[in-house]
């Protein structure tokens, strides 16, 4: 059986080889309406994947919505280049970060201003984390290419460890089998993984650390230096991305296959069209209305495996019993209805709203089938709505880069 | 630097979750956090703000223990001196499995621990039932 999964998954890559080549064609000969100064058009469509995830010992891993793709990351101004499969693509997230195991290029860690290497920390709201240094590299995705990005690389052997304002007592996910990934694509609403309160020299967070040999301190670290949102970096089509992928089935799909394409209005292929532009706070959030009340930090991530919501006592949906506590369990199929709302990024006294309808299935019996692509896992997310992958499946979803222009505003924001 | 990097991890050293009120008012002063009292009916909350914007709530019952707390802003706590002794169950009742992304949440007889959101946007609480005071619902601590 998992042999058969790969096979499929092998068939597939080759048919999106085939679709991306179509698409290189289309981009470009539409782009005849740049200016002269503008770099010529690129391919900016990149195939997207949402399958078992990366084979560990023979076996892939068997993840259930989890979105890949493949990014190549080279020695900065070089030829010398590595393409890493299975990067998770995150839209909760910002940043490259790829785990050491997996990495054979060799690349120079990024030093303070007094010689020191660079280091990264993240942590999740589950209470892992990822460590490791800052390097340098290129990265490339489709025909489009950021220069000289600050990277995480996660997990080396021959780096300090991890110190306890990083673990704090959580679990590391630093492994492919921990993370299910090889990486992770942050290529969130923000241009960088912290910002300016990272850059504050008077108590930054715990995110940067110097490391000289007597311990990783934590530091500030210029927003120029910290970890960045490729997308943005981008000489074109720099301005935001959509993620497009089909609609699954109820029982879901041994995989499913889309685009991610950059940039926003940029070329023929990613035009807003129809599609509402709802801004977020600073922190990333809007507001969902359930049942007639208002959720203000509800959010959009492509890196949750599910759409999760409230909880068992208030949506009435039961939950799982163990192992799969956090999901929902309803006996039937349950169709729902949200209402999602943010300011116009044009007219920011106005709010757009969007309808979303939803469905959320016994999460245990779809766990237990052999498919890795579901539109119906639910789980709670008390006081909130994350909307997962789920979310993705069936529509376009553009997301608006802070600070950066676009046909319908300057970002954050998201359109659908 | 070194000050700095002293200053700044001891800002974490907060009181836990069980613990006693006068921890929080001594961590207070000595990592020069800025903290404000709100007194409410039946408890006060200490509120102890992080350079950061994140927004840290310790909900103090009349006797001086630490019932409940929440966080919430741009970087997670450490939830292993925030949650106290109540840290390792907390750790211990998540059912981990590779890929998985969502919010961990535990609500065991005793121990509740909501932990959500995405970064650069925390969010969270924690109580222990039996530590709420008469008349005081869970539903305060937010």
């Amino acid at each position: 059986m998992r042999r058969g999964i790969t096979a499929t998954v092998v068939v597939l890559i080759v048919v999106l080889m085939v679709v991306s080549l179509a698409a290189c064609g289309d981009g470009n000969s539409s782009g005849s309406n740049e200016t002269s100064s503008a770099p010529p058009p690129v391919n900016n469509t990149q195939p997207v994947i949402v399958d078992a995830g990366p084979v560990v010992n023979g076996q892939a891993i068997g993840n259930e919505d989890l979105l890949f793709t493949s990014v190549t990351i080279c020695v900065p101004g070089t030829t010398t280049c590595q393409t890493i499969d299975h990067m998770a693509v995150d839209t909760g997230s910002t940043g490259v970060r790829i785990l050491a195991s997996q990495l054979s290029l060799t690349l120079a860690n990024s030093m303070n201003a007094s010689g020191q290497p660079i280091a990264n920390c993240v942590q999740y709201a589950d209470n892992s984390y990822q460590w490791g240094p800052v390097a340098k590299a290129d990265i490339k995705m489709a025909g489009e290419v950021a220069s000289s990005v600050p990277i995480q690389i996660v997990g080396p052997a021959n780096f300090p460890a991890a110190p306890n304002d990083c673990t704090a007592g959580g679990t590391p996910a630093e492994t492919v089998s921990d993370l299910g990934a090889n990486g992770i694509l942050g290529v969130g609403l923000f241009r960088q993984d912290c910002g300016a309160a990272c850059a504050s020299v008077t108590l930054p967070p715990a995110v940067y650390y110097s490391c000289p040999a007597s311990g990783c301190i934590i530091t500030s670290v210029s927003v120029a230096e910290q970890l960045q949102n490729p997308v943005w970096m981008f000489p074109q089509d720099n301005n935001g991305l959509l993620i497009m992928l089909p609609q699954v089935a109820p029982g879901g799909a041994a995989s499913v296959s889309g685009s991610m394409i950059f940039g926003i209005g940029t070329q023929s292929d990613n035009a807003l069209n129809g599609a509402q532009a709802q801004a977020v706070d600073g922190f990333g959030n809007f507001t969902t209305t359930f049942n007639g009340t208002k959720y203000s930090s509800s959010f959009i991530d492509s890196g949750s495996n599910g759409l999760f919501f409230l909880d068992a006592i208030t949506t009435g949906i039961p939950n799982c019993s163990r192992p799969e506590t956090g999901f929902y369990c309803p006996n039937s199929t349950v169709n729902l209805t949200a209402i999602n709302s943010g300011p116009n990024p044009n007219a920011r006294t106005a709010t757009i709203s969007t309808n979303v309808a939803f469905s959320v299935a016994n999460a245990a019996v779809l766990f237990n089938s052999s498919n890795s692509a579901f539109n119906d896992i639910g789980g709670s997310n008390p006081g909130a709505f994350d909307w997962g992958l789920p979310f993705f499946f069936g529509r376009g979803v553009f997301i608006g880069i802070e600070s950066q222009s676009t046909p319908a505003g300057a970002g954050p924001y998201w359109a659908y | 630097m070194v000050l700095l990097a002293l200053l700044t991890a001891a800002l974490s050293g907060f009181a836990a979750l069980g613990g006693s009120e006068e921890s929080v008012i001594s961590d207070q002063v000595k990592f020069q956090a800025s903290r404000r009292i709100v007194p409410e009916h039946g408890y006060r909350i200490h509120e102890i703000s992080r350079g950061d914007g994140t927004l840290i709530k310790e909900y103090v019952s009349f006797e001086g223990k630490v019932f409940g707390v929440s966080w919430n802003g741009p970087t997670l706590p450490d939830l292993s001196q925030l949650l106290g002794s109540s840290f390792v169950e907390f750790q211990n009742s998540l059912q981990r499995k590779a890929g998985r992304r969502k919010a961990a949440v535990v609500h065991n007889s005793d121990l509740v621990v909501e932990s959500t959101g995405h970064t650069r946007a925390f969010r969270g609480r924690a109580y222990l039932s039996s530590m709420l005071p008469d008349g005081v619902t869970q539903a305060v601590v937010q």
